[in-house]
């Protein structure tokens, strides 16, 4: 017998028993004893036990509403049938859909029957229906749908059902509405284990549900050495500089907003957007950067998402490619500083031959994967590269050589621009969705392609008309027909200038 | 690898253990003389402990000062002792932070100021065990000791050791009576200990007769009222190459060649009477004779000043302790508790005998190694003084802070100078080199020096090479079955008085001393040169070795105190014999620590717990009244 049928047959019993307006005496269904009503399970000669209610419940009792009204009508009308409680959500949520409805709703389930019929598939509809009034994450409402079972009624009474699985539908209502709460992360409180205790007793499914929880979830809490707040600013500035320190792993770094977000409007009356720019930048980062070699150009670079929970952001980079080695310079120590014995307090080195032992090495053998500076990172309002480009200037107060170095804006951009050729100022939030989906391929095909790169980066399709070079400090916007040569000439290296005219690719090691 | 060729090959060498034994022997022998052959000449007494060697003709006997210089000394000293107890307010000083003109007057006619420039010039001329003398005096007084410790230990000791004659003549006299005061300047904001990265600047001005000085100088004694400096500048030079090359030269200048401003006197914590303050050199000319030295030369001559003018603080230290414990022992014998006076009560007996150890082996380091000094030519006793200068700036708060708990709450008032020599001393183990600092320079010293000489050794081990690996073998075996070690300080013809020898205290060092040095051993094999960066191994290692030359003076001067029958010398005896058992444990317990593997090792430990809270730099744990649900 599947469960809807029996479940209308309880109603039904049910019905009969309003009708007639007085106690039900005991029912007895063929099919067993987890299959009778609710109250009649005893046969301690008790008539229909009231059904206690917690203090949870009484508390608020809001005054006689329309939705009350309907409900009561409805179940009335609808006697025979399920009661679908799903509707009663969506009628008592036509106009908002707030936490105060969603308690509206369940009190009204709680009040208009005694008996509480319909008790687990309401619960199951009010689970569902949670996220859509953003109480998902309320321990308070879980409580309060708690409440919803009748009490002291499925505890098992006698060693035999306390062996078998007593009111199997209602304990596995119970550890569902658990589970959806552990999903969340939302911890129960002792509330919610008085509650459980009164409902299904001391050793029933839910409590043990209810255990487990308290077990693992203290445990896990602060797994997460880096949590992301739920609730995430909304000034994009907070935002910008909330995930900024988040990514720069430094905490000497330093955030400069270089531009408050601002709207103008014009003498033509046109309302021109100040994005925001918010930086970051530590000082070992300005002191490379200082060191950086004029000749070689810097790229900004971006947007690269991060993810927030469900938010995505999205920052852009300075960085440098890796200097070659034949540039570097051994920074040469001067053995009277800080040689042996003739160090000033204490010798820095020792003049030995001897290294250490293979027994007291403790270091893992890395392979060191040779990567560019990065100098900087920022987040702005607007993607283009006009807003980049007041960020350079911004970073050049600190680094004034910066003004001597060609800038070269690498701006990652969705396939339409490809395509048409405006769209200069789209917001990152679109160049993601098209980004992600247009790079997929090209990715799969580049790592096959260049497997021994020792540098994997994600390619780019470089817009044809977004390429610029800040030559000098002036910035110039290199379009694809204007000769190349000219604006090129700074760079050292032909594959530069490749690059630059080409989808960006990886390069070898 | 090596290890395990080791085990294997001890295995196979036990069955014919005599025949390798008495290779073994006869190896070590021919090496061990030899090493002894090429280190005679230099006096290294404590670099000699890294190979396991006691070089005992440097310490034993205990060194003396002729009977005219005592003399000399002992009318120094009263003198100068009535000065420190009647005409100086320490009390005063402290409060106003200066010490007033006729105190220093006073000091000047006592001839302070110029206890060290020899006599041609006008000063005292008294070696370096005499210093250390007036030093226990001049202790008495933070303040004034750091003013005059500033002005001739570091301030004009460049003009003396590595001046000129034309410029000893021309600055010592004035410097010997106090009429000018001297200043030494090498600290600077961006470089604390780290004097390599000196910033200021020293140009040759375009005639080439002088030098245009330029930068900021930190944290200088006596700043304010400096006659003269020695100021350590950055001056370019041209090496054999031809290549120019930023060098640091030491300058003589005088505030009288304009240019230079003090700052504002630092407000201490302790010695507050002396002055400290930052010094700013604009345009100063000085002129091209006034370097001492070489150019570029002046890299050696700060730290010939730094390293060789630490000794002192070991007998300063221990003259403070000696009129500590003569205040607090009245007060602990007066004061009644409990119908008993404080002196019956072991825990306060603990105290007094802490500082008398403390005080005795402070005295015997500082007094061993001032006479080590004093002897002809110039010996290297840096590492040495710094062993005193760590071991007496330690012991000297340890001992403040015991004396000052003796009074309990009243020790804690203004009433009593306890919490003003609590204050003062704690700049001793930061001034002069912090102690950390110097816990490196001494273990790295000395790793240096041990490991020139072991390379080829343990070299030779890591092949493999199997005679190498046999002589050590042997010498182990030798070692575990004669199981004694005789460095020649006791028994027949021992330097160490017998009276010392019953209680085996002074085998205990020797047992010590040769266990030092098969660690310092295989700390090489261990680490080699990157032993630089263990920082934790370093300290322990300078641990050890401070304790063993503690020992070391401690037994040196016990033996001739018995010997010539010094007063009181049998409490001498008791003092050497608790002190040589405490820091014999101590070094066991360290040198266990730095075996490897070794479970009373916590240093892996002790640098994650400071990784995990540095990388934070906060606190990490939870409050514990935390919760989480």
């Amino acid at each position: 017998m599947n469960a809807p049928r029996q479940l209308l047959r309880i109603q039904c019993i049910g019905c009969i028993a309003r009708i007639l307006g007085k106690p039900v005496q005991r029912v007895i269904l063929p099919t067993g004893a987890h299959l009778q009503t609710p109250g009649s399970q005893h046969n301690y000669g008790q008539l229909l036990r009231p059904f206690h209610c917690s203090a949870v419940c009484s508390t608020s009792r809001p005054s006689r509403t329309q939705l009350e009204k309907t409900v009561e009508d409805e179940t009335l009308n609808k006697d025979k049938s399920l009661v679908t409680h799903d509707d009663l959500f969506e009628r008592a949520a036509r106009d908002s859909k707030t936490k105060a409805d969603f308690n509206r709703v369940v009190d009204v389930f709680s009040k208009k029957d005694i008996r509480r019929r319909g008790h687990v598939e309401f619960i199951y509809a009010a689970l569902k229906k949670m996220p859509e009034f953003g109480v998902e994450r309320d321990i308070t409402v879980y409580n309060k749908l708690l409440d919803v079972f009748p009490k002291e009624v499925f505890m098992p009474r006698n060693f035999i059902q306390r062996m078998f699985n007593h009111y199997p539908r209602q304990q596995e209502c119970g550890v569902q509405l658990l589970e959806q709460m552990e999903n969340y992360g939302i911890m129960p409180n002792v509330e919610t284990k008085v509650l459980l205790a009164q409902i299904f007793g001391e050793k029933s499914h839910p409590m043990r549900k209810y255990q487990r929880i308290m077990y693992w979830f203290p445990k896990f809490k602060h797994a997460n050495p880096f949590p992301v707040p739920h609730v995430l600013p909304s000034d994009p500035v907070e935002l910008a500089r909330f995930s900024l320190t988040r990514i720069a792993d430094d905490l000497d770094a330093k955030i400069t907003i270089y531009q408050y977000p601002s709207t103008d409007i014009t003498e033509t009356g046109e309302e021109v957007m100040r994005p925001h720019i918010v930086g970051i930048q530590s000082p070992n980062q300005r002191s490379l950067l200082a060191k950086h070699n004029p000749c070689r150009p810097v790229f900004v670079e971006g947007p690269f998402p991060l993810w927030l929970r469900k938010t995505c952001v999205h920052y852009y980079l300075l960085r440098a490619d890796p200097v070659p080695s034949e540039e570097k310079v051994e920074e040469e120590f001067d053995p009277e500083m800080m040689g042996p014995e003739q160090s000033l307090f204490y010798p820095q080195r020792l003049d030995l031959d001897l290294e250490r032992d293979m027994g007291d090495d403790f270091r893992f053998d890395v392979d060191d994967v040779e990567e560019g500076p990065v100098y900087a990172m920022c987040m702005a309002g607007q993607a283009d590269q006009v807003t980049l480009s007041q960020w350079i200037s911004g970073l050049q107060e600190t680094c004034p050589i910066l003004g001597q170095i060609p800038t070269v804006f690498r701006l990652d951009s969705g396939p339409r621009e490809l395509q048409t050729t405006s769209d200069a100022q789209q917001t990152p939030e679109q160049e993601v969705e098209t980004d992600q989906i247009t790079e997929e391929e090209p990715l799969h095909s580049q790592r096959v392609k260049q497997g021994s790169a020792s540098v994997l980066r994600r390619p780019r399709v470089y817009p044809r008309n977004q390429e610029c070079l800040d030559v000098q400090g002036l910035s110039m916007i290199v379009y694809q027909d204007a000769p190349p040569q000219c604006e090129l000439s700074p760079l050292p290296h032909s594959s530069s200038t490749a690059a630059l005219h080409k989808p960006y690719t990886p390069t070898t090691g | 690898m090596n290890l395990n060729k080791l085990i294997v090959l001890s295995r196979s060498v036990k069955l014919g253990r005599n025949v390798f034994a008495a290779r073994g022997t006869c190896l070590h022998h021919f090496q061990s003389r030899r090493f002894i052959r090429s280190s005679a000449s230099s006096l290294a007494y404590a670099k000699d402990l890294f190979l396991g060697k006691v070089n005992k003709a440097e310490v034993f006997p205990y060194p003396e000062i002729s009977k005219e210089e005592l003399e000399e000394i002992n009318q120094l000293v009263q003198p100068v002792e009535k000065f420190f107890n009647e005409d100086v307010d320490s009390v005063k000083i402290d409060h106003e932070a200066v010490i007033p003109p006729e105190t220093l007057n006073g000091l000047k006619e006592l001839g302070l100021f110029g206890i060290q420039i020899p006599e041609e010039y006008g000063g005292l001329g008294l070696s370096n065990t005499m210093y250390a003398r007036l030093g226990e005096i001049t202790s008495l007084d933070g303040a004034i000791a750091v003013t005059l410790a500033a002005h001739q230990a570091i301030g004009l000791k460049g003009i003396l050791i590595a001046g000129n004659d034309a410029q000893k003549a021309k600055y010592l006299p004035k410097l010997a009576t106090g009429e000018h005061i001297a200043a030494f300047c090498l600290t600077e904001p961006g470089s604390g200990s780290d004097a390599a990265s000196i910033q200021t600047r020293a140009t040759l001005t375009e005639d080439g007769k002088h030098f245009l000085l330029n930068g900021t100088k930190f944290w200088i004694s006596n700043g304010g009222w400096a006659d003269i400096m020695t100021v350590f500048a950055r001056s370019e030079v041209v090496d054999k190459d031809g290549q120019k090359k930023d060098k640091i030269t030491a300058f003589i200048v005088e505030r009288a060649f304009g240019g230079i401003t003090s700052g504002k006197p630092e407000d201490k914590l302790g010695i507050r009477g002396s002055n400290t303050c930052e010094i700013t050199f604009e345009d100063t000319k000085v002129p091209i004779e006034n370097v001492i030295g070489e150019v570029g030369g002046g890299f050696k001559v700060a730290m010939n000043i730094l390293n060789n003018g630490r000794f002192s603080m070991g007998s300063a230290g221990a003259g403070m302790i000696k009129r500590l414990i003569e205040l607090t022992s009245e007060y602990a014998c007066t004061r009644k508790q409990f119908s008993r006076s404080l002196s019956e009560f072991g825990m306060i007996q603990d105290k007094f005998a802490t500082m008398t150890l403390n005080a005795f082996v402070m005295e015997s380091m500082a007094y061993l190694t001032a006479g080590m000094m004093d002897r002809p030519g110039v010996p290297d006793c840096s590492l040495e003084a710094a062993m005193v200068k760590v071991f007496s700036s330690e012991g000297s708060w340890i001992c403040v802070s015991e004396a000052l708990q003796v009074l309990g709450g009243l020790g804690f008032t203004k009433n009593y100078p306890y919490e003003r020599y609590l204050r003062d001393c704690r700049i001793l183990q930061i001034f002069e080199g912090t102690n950390e600092i110097l816990r490196m320079y001494i273990a790295l010293t000395g790793m240096q020096y041990a490991g020139k000489i072991l390379t080829g050794k343990i070299k030779e081990m890591k092949k493999g090479n199997v005679g190498v690996v046999f002589e050590i073998l042997g010498k182990k075996l030798k070692d575990s079955v004669v199981r004694t070690v005789d460095f020649g300080l006791t028994g027949k013809d021992g330097v160490v008085h017998p009276s010392l020898t019953v209680k085996n205290h002074a085998k205990m060092f020797e047992q010590n001393a040769a266990h030092f040095g098969s660690t310092v051993e295989s700390l090489l094999y261990r680490y080699g040169k990157t032993i630089v960066e263990e920082q934790l191994v370093l300290k322990k290692v300078a641990d050890v070795l401070i304790n063993l030359y503690a020992m070391t003076a401690v037994l040196s001067r016990t033996s001739r105190s018995i010997s010539i029958g010094l007063r009181n010398h049998d409490h001498e005896v008791l003092l050497t014999n608790t002190f040589c058992k405490d820091a014999h444990f101590k070094n066991n317990f360290l040198l266990t620590q730095l075996q490897k593997n070794s479970p009373e090792n916590n240093d892996a430990n002790i640098k994650k717990i400071a990784q995990e809270v540095l990388a934070k730099r906060a606190y990490v744990c939870s409050h514990p009244l935390d919760r989480t649900f």
